[in-house]
């Protein structure tokens, strides 16, 4: 291999997970050594950061459970709506289905931040506040365009003669869809539900407007506070060993599933 | 029967993406804060006369658009470099792939609080870097002037995989033939990308550079962790600012002005920038 391209790797690979290490050492580090980071003494290393954030109340395995609750509700919604409509809309004339597409893909440029508001208003009106299954409301309104565009694409490339076979035998159209095109479409199902999943486990303002409950608190709210929680001192020891407990289960998704994560993606820019 | 299966995502994304619209549209003529207690009161224009007027909202604007546009800048040039890198043979691409891939796929709350540990004064990693360089290093996120760039590079690291990714789809969907007959015709292989590889795959860039435009405009996660909107306010977000105008303020009206005049900002700015991007694909490609 060329050694250029060689140390082109080395620094994409050190620049994308470089600050990730270094919150990992950080997590293992007492105060002290925070401090004084390149002073090796005995008591170097420490659990405490984590066991901390055993002890604190609620604990913070809390959060982590609540984003799943949260992400598997939302992944659940937007795929069981996205379906039928993916389907559908491949049954309309050209113009129609080049219109539908285009309305979905402009709304998955909309910055997400101008809508809490809206959702907020919602959220007083109707009391869905701290509610982890309610919040998968708004969270499935988000995904359903990305969701929608991505299925489609996929059940496009199933060839209508399957379909039309399947019509001949006298299958109705849920029997299709469930026993022809869902198993067929099984590994872009697959790729929109963690891409949801990962929207949904990462999502922010909507979540830091809904949810005021310290005990339903989703992931990244919970690790802004511990920022918010004084402007100048930051626990940054407690905080790495949070960051790095909330990264396991995304780390993992994305060791598994990288291949799904990946066609999600790049199909979602592709096909339109 | 077909819109019937449809109608459920349809009247869902309607009530999600342009409720939000009108409601921001109809709220913006109206006072509506903790002084109405809620209530709202038409007030004929005057928080768009008070948005004109606004400094605060004019210097976030300018610290938004120079935030994505910097930011977007970046990830594109190291998105291409990225994906041509990916796209050669390698013997580990899934592994650079998956590694790459963990900065897009974490929290951005996680990586910004990460980011102020790192340029944490005096205890962060690079200040006690650039300590080696200079006796007295600046302090990076307590520097007006420069904090911003922080955030560009919080930005940046995060979302450059995303671009790659993107790109590295339409690279791979060029016929590698013609590369050979570019070559064989004696063009020299930097020329190529100009002449055959960023001409190819415009239509991606466009698509990277919509969405990526379009989540900088929106950018509040990163802002609000990293920096507060500090030092001096000189990195607040149009997102944050229309935050803090509903959530701390209390005034609805005023808040959903701002979000009505950063769509417009944002629709105005893409189309220029995707325009400008046609236009300097073209031009590199006669050189």
């Amino acid at each position: 291999m060329n050694k250029n391209l060689k140390l082109i790797i080395i620094i994409i690979i050190i620049w994308s997970i470089g600050p990730l290490l270094w919150q990992l050492y950080t997590s293992f580090s007492t105060t002290e050594n925070l401090i004084n980071p390149f002073n090796i003494t005995s008591n170097r290393w420490t659990l405490e950061n984590y066991t901390n954030l055993f002890k604190s109340d609620p604990t913070f395995i809390r959060f982590i459970i609540n984003s799943f609750i949260v992400g598997i509700t939302t992944s659940l919604f937007t795929i069981i709506i996205s379906i039928p409509s993916a389907y559908a809309i491949n049954k309309f004339s050209n113009l129609y289905q080049r219109t539908f597409k285009s309305i979905l893909f402009l709304t998955t440029l909309f910055p997400h931040i101008l809508l809490f508001l809206t959702f907020l208003e919602l959220a007083r009106m109707l009391d869905l506040g701290n509610n982890l299954f309610t919040l998968a409301i708004p969270y499935t309104g988000l995904s359903l365009p990305l969701s929608i565009l991505l299925l489609n694409s996929s059940f496009k490339d199933i060839p209508p003669e399957l379909e039309e076979a399947a019509n001949l035998e006298g299958l109705n159209l849920l029997e299709r869809l469930f026993y022809i095109i869902l198993p067929i479409a099984k590994p872009s199902i697959a790729s929109t539900t963690i891409l949801v999943f990962l929207f949904t486990w990462n999502e922010y303002p909507i979540a830091l407007s809904w949810i005021t409950k310290s005990n339903l608190l989703t992931l990244p709210v919970s690790i802004a506070r511990i920022a918010g929680s004084s402007m100048y001192t930051v626990p940054y020891g407690a905080y790495a060993a949070a960051t790095v407990l909330g990264s396991i289960p995304l780390i993992l998704l994305v060791l598994l599933f990288q291949k799904q994560i990946i066609s999600g993606l790049t199909n979602g820019a592709i096909k339109r | 029967m077909n819109i019937l299966l449809l109608l459920p995502s349809l009247i869902i994304i309607i009530l999600t993406f342009f409720i939000p619209i009108f409601r921001y549209t109809w709220l913006s003529f109206h006072s509506s804060s903790v002084i109405t207690r809620l209530n709202e009161i038409p007030n004929n224009g005057a928080n768009w006369f008070r948005l004109f007027e606004d400094n605060r909202f004019w210097q976030d604007a300018f610290q938004t658009i120079r935030f994505s546009s910097i930011s977007v800048g970046l990830e594109l040039v190291l998105g291409i470099v990225i994906a041509i890198v990916l796209n050669k043979e390698l013997k580990n691409r899934g592994l650079i792939r998956t590694l790459s891939l963990l900065p897009w796929a974490l929290p951005t709350t996680v990586m910004a609080l990460g980011w102020r540990w790192i340029f944490n004064s005096p205890y962060g990693f690079i200040e006690r870097f650039l300590i080696y360089f200079t006796k007295d290093p600046i302090n990076i996120l307590g520097e007006p002037s420069i904090t911003w760039l922080a955030t560009v590079v919080g930005d940046v690291w995060k979302t450059t995989p995303f671009i790659a990714l993107i790109l590295l789809a339409g690279m791979q969907s060029i016929p590698y033939n013609l590369y050979e007959a570019f070559d064989l015709e004696g063009g020299k292989p930097f020329k190529a990308l100009f002449k055959i590889t960023l001409p190819l795959i415009e239509p991606y860039l466009i698509i990277s550079i919509l969405f990526r435009t379009a989540q900088a405009f929106g950018v509040f996660d990163l802002i609000q962790v990293m920096t507060g909107g500090g030092p001096a306010g000189s990195t607040e977000s149009l997102g944050v600012y229309a935050y803090l105008n509903a959530m701390r303020f209390l005034d609805f009206g005023y808040s959903s002005t701002i979000m009505i005049a950063t769509f417009i900002i944002l629709i105005i700015y893409s189309i220029t920038i995707t325009l400008a991007l046609k236009y300097l694909i073209k031009t590199l490609s006669l050189i």
